[in-house]
């Protein structure tokens, strides 16, 4: 066969596209499909082709689905067979003293990194995309941290966070006169000293995000305001604002989804302590799964799972219903 | 509200795509001055705040623990303890971990290309007419969240429905996972779509079968949104945590993310930061060099200007 | 014809393979014959902790090789293995455990009655000291069935470690560590004021070590965290000596100021910070100085070994401890002979076999591991003396600083840990250490009344 020049032609090759589809189209006898035909028509290649993703996904995305609803509603910790428990584990799960506490403190969080890790992007973007010389520099030095491991960007600051005199943090705040603080030992402190490393860890692909969102800013709308007697900061309130309604929106949401099943913070930093002040809802479902050395309570960490994904479906619901009005026109 | 009927942006007499600021409001000595200095604190503060956690890294990493303890902000009191590297190179293997890291994300990258692009090539290109059905069940599954999956998924590992022995401690439990990617298919399906659809016409009449069309024709003009989900693929490979750390239980195979918290306690700690400063170096170089794509790949072009 | 003189040539060739690999197979059995005649069977076995020094990886290797050698039939591959509650879980669901492994005394009755471990009866009654083992002690690795599922590898009780070093730069005497608890405050806030660092630490990880740790404290003061056996077994967790012990590292802690900054310590960390000179005195196994040797570089003069102070209560003891070692229950009768012989080997003939004891000694001197650490008898005192002379010559851990404990360990009560859902015990009272140590306000009778309940709920589950 020989070789197809896409570029080249592509015009004839258009034309005779269309004649072949205007015969095509002509009322004809329908073919009896038999698999031959089918496999003639293309069929089989097609579902060659498909079957990577078939295979893959009905392995490790479908079944698993099916399974932790199974899981869900059964007794299991893999030694013994299986046993039907109906609503047992959830109800099991609603009555767990830790429950309240890990809901509570996974929203803190939430609620905490959406304080501090989304106004600020959002004004470091906004000055940034002013900046007339250098900005990759600015770009690269936002988007650095996001770049380090995590498990490195995480155990690094557990040494800052180092709570003696002597620590990183302690250390820098004593120049200023700032007493040692207990940062991960201390109920208080703890949580929000984990959300800060993970704003730290995060903000520069938000301020990216947001950087791109600007430039994307029609400038005539900005000559408009000007014209109108705008000044600086009304214009960002009236035209950046407002022409950054969608990409903030989903940034909002997608922030909050992710740090709803937050883990690695708080198993790495603090396993979850001190007295559970930063254990989190995954946390939770881990320790169920595989915190007790005589075996897992698989049924009460998939039944945790399910309320957490159903809990994040009907947010994004009544998030995307409640915000579409603000969203468009 | 104001609309205009053109979205993009024209570039100004100086050169510079007009944004908030226009050039006349720059020759203001106010704004000039306001802004300007604005800037600059703001470069101050990406330097302390993005730069230095990685500087004192790199500095602790040849500093002697004591000196790091007791005196964790000064500039080498006691010399220089380049021991540290050494024997994170060699007793702490950085190198072999961070090899096992790599050999994760090549396998995870090369399962996402194949299964991404075989299926977006089957329901873009190809069409057949069950196309949305799957349409919707990958849809419904980029609406399930990663953690629904991880306990079935870690029992399906332990005890595989038609095989006997557990994938524990085998890297394809990593690799094949990570094809399932709902994200990815719809992003290239996507992609496939806004192709023009006359070349396929073209290449068929041609005689070209549906797997030339695939390697000679949709693969090569693909190149853009492979070199996003490639970027996208490794990231989240390399921040990988729980799910290596579940199904890698021999030392031996295990990521550098699973490996470092492990010995943390039986490491010394300017020899553990050593080990953590070199697994950064990788990603930091790879990041600097390829900036671009990296930038462009989580959000685009207009955030690496001048 | 040509295809004739192909199938000629293709039978000609056939026989002569066969005729070679019949020589070739009767010649291997020749020689196989004249080394032994069983198949070589391959065990994996717990080694060391991950991160331990070359050193110590070495002389684990030198004796794999020594063992090879004198069992030809048995390959040995190590796998480096750290028991820690949540980690064990999953290797076992996982099946990942190497063939040889170990497990705490707390968790082997119910691993054996849950069926996940191999019944080691017959191999371990055939081995020829079996009659010599210390009742207790075996009866850690027997299940409810009577069998045998785990070999007693070493026994430990708690102790306390100090740092000599900076008891002289708080014009303590290193000689004398304290006896009664009193005096450990007292100590510990010298220690705090003269040097800086932590006068006495305590572990506050919730890996279930915090409650560990604090149970070793109450049992010091005459309580007991359970009564009862199996899953009719009582929690007693908030008994008055659990207030008590909470209220003093209340004390200690926000009064006296002497533990430092850091709360959040697990076995491994303390143990760091011990050997970096950040802590004054804590409470761990009596058999520590082998990982701070191993993982620390610890030096050695500064390291000091006392008993833990005992309440003038007659139920006042100390919480013993120990290991055992086991196999999977997926080992065939090969391999579980094979593995036994392992643990024989590695665990045993040196409690109890002269010229083992001085092989296993020499071996661990020779790359500068601990020799001599004190321990508790897996056999009998009598054995254990005995044993402890033959090493004598190799002994290389500063013993005299450890006299204190090896002298004072023998007149304590040793009590084992609470016997049902140990894990989970400790589990329910790791928060309670943790509130006490990061808040000063902690209101101990409500936090030991939810650890109560959930002591008392995993208790009945049996988890």
């Amino acid at each position: 066969m020989s070789t197809i020049d896409p570029v080249a032609s592509t015009a004839e090759k258009a034309q005779h596209a269309l004649m072949s589809k205007a015969q095509a189209e002509a009322p004809r006898v329908r073919a009896r499909r038999t698999p031959a035909s089918w496999v003639r028509d293309g069929g089989l290649s097609t579902l060659l082709f498909l079957l990577p993703m078939l295979l893959v996904f009905g392995a490790f995305s479908w079944y698993p689905i099916v399974r932790t609803v199974i899981m869900s509603l059964q007794h299991t910790n893999l030694v013994q067979p299986a046993t039907w428990v109906g609503f047992a584990n959830f109800s099991q799960v609603i009555h767990d003293p830790l429950f309240p506490t890990a809901v509570k403190n996974t929203a803190e969080f939430a609620l905490l990194a959406l304080v501090f890790g989304y106004p600020i992007p959002l004004l470091a973007a906004v000055v940034m995309s002013e900046v007339r010389k250098r900005r990759g520099l600015y770009s690269a030095l936002a988007y650095l941290p996001v770049v380090i491991p995590p498990v490195v960007a995480v155990l690094l600051w557990k040494t800052f966070y180092d709570a003696s005199p002597t620590g990183v943090f302690n250390t820098i705040l004593g120049w200023v006169g700032l007493g040692p603080y207990p940062w991960l030992q201390s109920q208080q402190t703890a949580l929000p000293s984990l959300v800060l490393e993970s704003t730290w860890a995060n903000a520069g692909g938000t301020v990216i995000i947001y950087l791109a969102a600007l430039t994307g800013v029609n400038h005539e709308l900005y000559e408009a305001a000007s014209v109108d007697g705008a000044g600086l900061w009304n214009k960002v309130w009236h035209v950046t604002l407002p022409q950054l309604r969608g990409v903030l929106l989903v940034t909002m949401i997608l922030q909050i989804i992710g740090t709803a099943q937050v883990f690695l913070e708080p198993y790495l930093f603090t396993s979850g302590g001190p007295a559970n002040a930063t254990l989190t809802v995954l946390l939770l479902i881990y320790n169920y799964a595989f915190g007790n050395s005589l075996g897992g309570d698989y049924g009460a960490a998939t039944a945790l799972s399910l309320m957490l994904a159903g809990f994040l479906a009907v947010f994004s619901l009544v998030y995307l219903r409640a915000t579409r009005s603000w969203s468009t026109g | 509200m104001i609309t205009f009927p053109f979205r993009r942006r024209a570039a100004t007499a100086d050169g510079n795509a007009q944004g908030l600021v226009s050039p006349a409001d720059w020759r203001r000595p106010r704004v000039r001055f306001g802004l300007g200095s604005t800037q600059t604190l703001l470069l101050v503060g990406l330097i302390v705040i993005g730069l230095g956690p990685i500087l004192w890294l790199a500095k602790s990493a040849i500093t002697p623990t004591q000196d790091t303890i007791t005196h964790p902000l000064a500039l080498f009191p006691h010399g220089v303890a380049w021991s540290n590297l050494s024997r994170a190179w060699n007793d702490v293997e950085v190198g072999h971990y961070f090899w096992n890291t790599v050999v994760i994300a090549i396998g995870s990258w090369l399962s996402q290309i194949i299964v991404a692009t075989s299926a977006g090539f089957a329901l873009s290109v190809l069409r057949p007419k069950y196309a949305k059905y799957i349409t919707a069940l990958l849809l419904t599954t980029l609406l399930v969240p990663a953690i629904v999956l991880l306990v079935p998924l870690y029992v399906e590992i332990v005890h595989p429905p038609l095989v006997r022995h557990s994938f524990i401690d085998s890297y394809w439990a990593i690799w094949l996972p990570a094809g399932a990617s709902a994200f990815n298919v719809v992003l290239i399906s996507r992609f496939f779509d806004n192709l023009p659809r006359e070349i396929f016409e073209a290449a068929r009449i041609d005689g070209c079968g549906p797997f030339r069309l695939f390697t000679s024709i949709v693969l090569p003009m693909s190149r853009p949104i492979l070199g996003v989900v490639s970027v996208f693929a490794l990231l989240a490979s390399w921040k990988d945590f729980l799910w290596p750390l579940l199904v890698l239980t021999d030392p031996n195979k295990q990521p550098l993310s699973v490996r470092l918290p492990t010995i943390e306690s039986q490491t010394e700690l300017g020899v553990f930061l050593a080990a953590m400063f070199i697994s950064c170096l990788v990603p930091i170089v790879g990041f600097l060099i390829f900036q671009r794509s990296f930038l462009r790949g989580s959000g685009l072009g207009g955030a690496i200007k001048g | 014809m040509k295809s004739k003189g192909r199938a000629m040539k293709s039978i000609r060739m056939g026989m002569t393979v066969a005729a070679v690999s019949l020589l070739a197979v009767s010649a291997g059995s020749i020689s196989r014959a004249a080394t032994s005649s069983s198949p070589t069977v391959t065990i994996s076995v717990a080694s060391l902790i991950p991160g331990s020094t070359k050193a110590a990886t070495q002389q684990f290797a030198n004796q794999v090789t020594q063992f090879e050698k004198a069992n030809p039939s048995i390959k040995v591959q190590s796998v480096e293995y750290q028991w820690t509650g949540p980690t064990f879980a999953a290797k076992l669901a996982a099946g990942t455990l190497p063939t040889v492994f170990t497990v705490p005394f707390t968790d082997a009755r119910t691993l054996g009655d849950n069926g996940q471990l191999a019944d080691l009866t017959a191999e371990v009654k055939a081995l020829p000291y079996y009659s010599k083992y210390n009742p207790a002690v075996i009866a850690e690795g027997t299940d409810s069935k009577g069998q045998i599922v785990a070999v007693p590898t070493a026994a430990y009780a708690q102790a306390l470690h100090y740092n000599r070093k900076l008891f002289v730069a708080a014009g303590l005497n290193p000689n004398k560590p304290p006896t009664t608890w009193a005096q450990v405050e007292s100590d510990a806030k010298q220690i705090a004021t003269k040097t800086g660092q932590a006068g006495y630490a305590e572990m506050g990880k919730d890996d279930n070590t915090a409650g560990w740790i604090l149970t070793t404290l109450v049992y010091s003061l005459g309580g007991r965290m359970e009564t009862g056996i199996g899953t009719k077994a009582t929690a007693t967790v908030d008994n008055p000596q659990t207030v008590a012990a909470l209220n003093m590292l209340k004390k200690m802690r926000w009064t006296d100021n002497s533990m430092g900054s850091n709360f959040s310590y697990g076995w491994s960390d303390i143990n760091q910070a011990f050997a970096a000179g950040q802590v004054g005195m804590y409470v761990s196994g009596s058999d520590v100085y082998t990982n701070l040797v191993q993982a620390s570089n610890i030096d050695p003069s500064i390291y000091g070994l006392a008993p833990i102070p005992l309440a003038a209560n007659k139920n006042a003891g100390v919480l013993g401890g120990g290991t055992l070692a086991a196999v999977r229950p997926d080992a065939n009768p090969a391999t579980a002979a094979a593995a036994v012989k392992w643990i024989d080997y590695y665990y045993e003939q040196p409690l109890i076999n002269k010229a083992q004891a001085i092989r296993n000694a020499r071996t661990l001197t020779a790359s500068k591991q601990p020799v001599g650490v004190p321990a508790l008898p897996v056999f009998d005192k009598t054995q254990y003396d005995l044993a402890n002379t033959w090493i004598k010559p190799y002994i290389n851990v500063p013993l005299n600083q450890m006299k204190p404990f090896s002298t004072g360990i023998f007149a304590q009560k040793l009590i084992p840990e609470p016997e049902a859902s140990t894990q989970s015990v400790y589990h329910s009272l790791d928060a309670v250490v943790e509130a006490v140590l990061t808040d000063q306000n902690a209101n101990i009778p409500s936090l030991l009344q939810q650890a109560q309940s959930s002591a008392q709920s995993a208790i009945r589950q049996g988890t």
